[in-house]
């Protein structure tokens, strides 16, 4: 299809590593770029969407994306219908350690264990890991950063010892064994 | 001072808020300097209270002037109760020289000749409009102060305010305001709210229009990726685009802050897999209502942050485009267009 996003279909740029963040909110991404900008170690460049497929006119203009984040509100369902239907837009070379899900607002009472079960088994059958992160606070949104940074230096090449799919073996989701049985409610 | 008048002069230093006390009575100025003087604004309502009924004893004031009272702190403070926008139509020729005076006098002349009994008073604010407060009794007994209607109308515009009206006396004030405005018929204009300058904003259109252009200026960019360009927004054209059809549908910057709108079906009930609700002849009945602090700004958020698809539906940019929040949808009407709200007198 012409619309996927592919990860090694351009060059890399010299101690640059490019993060996607897809938000169907486009909040809390914007306070992650304001604070992944502000990495010094390496330049870091953030690109932000409402969900996939990316526009084409800025195809040409759009450096290697070394990693996606798909951020989901666990309170909306709409927010998690969003971020898997844009899943399909990705090339599954993405899916070797350069996708990462982040969800927020997990401790919400109001959120259905269904839907949390229902992520992690997005994210188990993808291989990819599930972070948590708290967006409401400045320590939160920082906390959030740092994780995204040390999965993207490794995703973008910038780590010597290791590459984005040894990474992910250890960082990806996985099920408890007992994610089917009924919870007690 | 007689039992009425004293109620009366009660009942307003109850709503009125404590903070406001002093310079709601300063303005009547209807106190001497002394007696000013004398009102100690730290102590507890009930006891101000009594301290001005005194005053007012002393004074030999009459439920008149207490209602001037009540009318400046209604004035000033018109969001705590029901308003009805009203609309005038049919305009004959000389509607445009109607000025206050004229109207004023003919106002009076013509609700007294249709009701004996009646109170009013007539005032007019620094915005252009005409307040009006009205008392009404029977053939039988003097007028109730304590259930006034208050009535605001913007001369030159075709548009009148009311507050609680009964049935019975709908039609004594609609006349009486239809011949002193030089207008053939007055008909529900379907919008009422708590917040009177919301209503009023939202019917006059005094909020900020967006017409639909094809070549836009910019928009402001968001200041942050613009100084900093390694953020990028992808998809910023289509962001760009819903927040447009967002304030041409309902506006931009501050919006009137309408409370609720209410939809009320009378359509055929459709659902495939429901046969026998489906099956039935009757209109489904049913009402819908949508509740918010600003709900104008909840709709324009809806639209500009794209969980409801643009272009909205009818149904909902109706409310500005047509200045009502009170709908009734039939099978009949292909839309909102063709409402029939049956007016109520």
């Amino acid at each position: 299809m012409m619309s996927l996003l592919k990860p090694f279909s351009k060059l890399p740029g010299l101690n640059t590593a490019n993060i996607l963040l897809v938000e169907n909110e486009e909040q809390f991404q914007q306070s992650l770029a304001d604070v992944l900008v502000e990495e010094t170690s390496v330049t870091v460049t953030v690109r932000l969407a409402k969900s996939l497929p990316l526009p084409m006119e800025n195809d040409e203009s759009r450096p290697r994306i070394d990693l996606v984040v798909f951020i989901m509100n666990l309170t909306s369902e709409l927010s998690f219908q969003s971020a898997e239907a844009s899943l399909k837009y990705l090339d599954p070379g993405y899916f070797l350690g350069k996708v990462c899900f982040m969800v927020t607002n997990a401790r919400n009472a109001s959120v259905p264990t269904e839907r949390l079960d229902a992520v992690r088994k997005l994210a188990a059958s993808l291989h990819c890991p599930l972070l948590f992160a708290e967006d409401q606070t400045p320590d939160g949104v920082t906390s959030a950063t740092e994780r995204l940074l040390t999965v993207l230096k490794v995703a973008a090449g910038l780590v010597p010892t290791t590459t984005a799919l040894y990474l992910s073996n250890l960082t990806r989701c996985t099920l408890p064994p007992d994610i089917d049985q009924p919870s007690f409610d | 001072m007689d039992d009425s008048a004293r109620r009366l002069l009660q009942r307003i230093m109850r709503r009125i808020p404590a903070q406001m006390l002093k310079p709601t009575l300063d303005k009547w100025g209807r106190l001497t300097a002394a007696q000013r003087q004398s009102m100690d604004f730290t102590e507890s309502k009930w006891a101000l209270t009594e301290k001005l009924l005194a005053i007012c004893e002393e004074n030999e004031m009459t439920v008149k002037h207490i209602t001037e009272l009540e009318m400046i702190h209604v004035i000033e403070n018109p969001d705590h109760c029901m308003w009805y926008a009203l609309q005038l139509m049919d305009p004959e020729e000389d509607v445009h020289s109607v000025e206050l005076t004229q109207f004023k006098e003919q106002f009076k002349s013509h609700l007294r000749e249709l009701i004996r009994h009646v109170s009013i008073k007539i005032k007019k604010h620094t915005d252009e409009a005409v307040w009006i407060r009205i008392a009404w009794g029977d053939s039988f007994s003097r007028p109730n102060h304590l259930k006034p209607t208050y009535v605001v109308h913007h001369l030159q515009t075709p548009y009148v305010f009311v507050t609680s009206l009964t049935s019975k006396l709908k039609p004594l004030l609609s006349q009486a305001l239809v011949l002193s405005t030089r207008y053939q018929a007055i008909k529900d204009a379907s919008l009422s709210g708590r917040k009177l300058t919301a209503i009023r904003d939202l019917l006059m259109r005094q909020y900020q229009q967006v017409f639909p252009t094809k070549y836009p200026s910019p928009l402001a960019e968001n200041d942050q990726n613009a100084s900093n360009i390694l953020i990028n927004k992808e998809q910023a054209e289509l962001a760009a685009s819903r927040h447009q059809k967002a304030r041409e549908a309902f506006g931009d910057g501050m919006l009137p802050q309408l409370q609720s709108a209410v939809y009320k079906l009378e359509t055929k009930f459709r659902d495939h897999t429901n046969k026998t609700m489906t099956e039935r002849e009757e209109a489904f009945r049913c009402v819908v209502k949508f509740a918010s602090t600003n709900l104008l700004e909840s709709l324009r958020h809806c639209a500009s942050s794209g969980i409801a698809s643009t272009p909205g539906t009818s149904l909902l940019s109706s409310i500005p485009l047509k200045g009502r929040n009170y709908f009734v949808i039939t099978d009949n009407s292909p839309g909102p267009s063709s409402q029939t709200r049956q007016p109520s007198n």
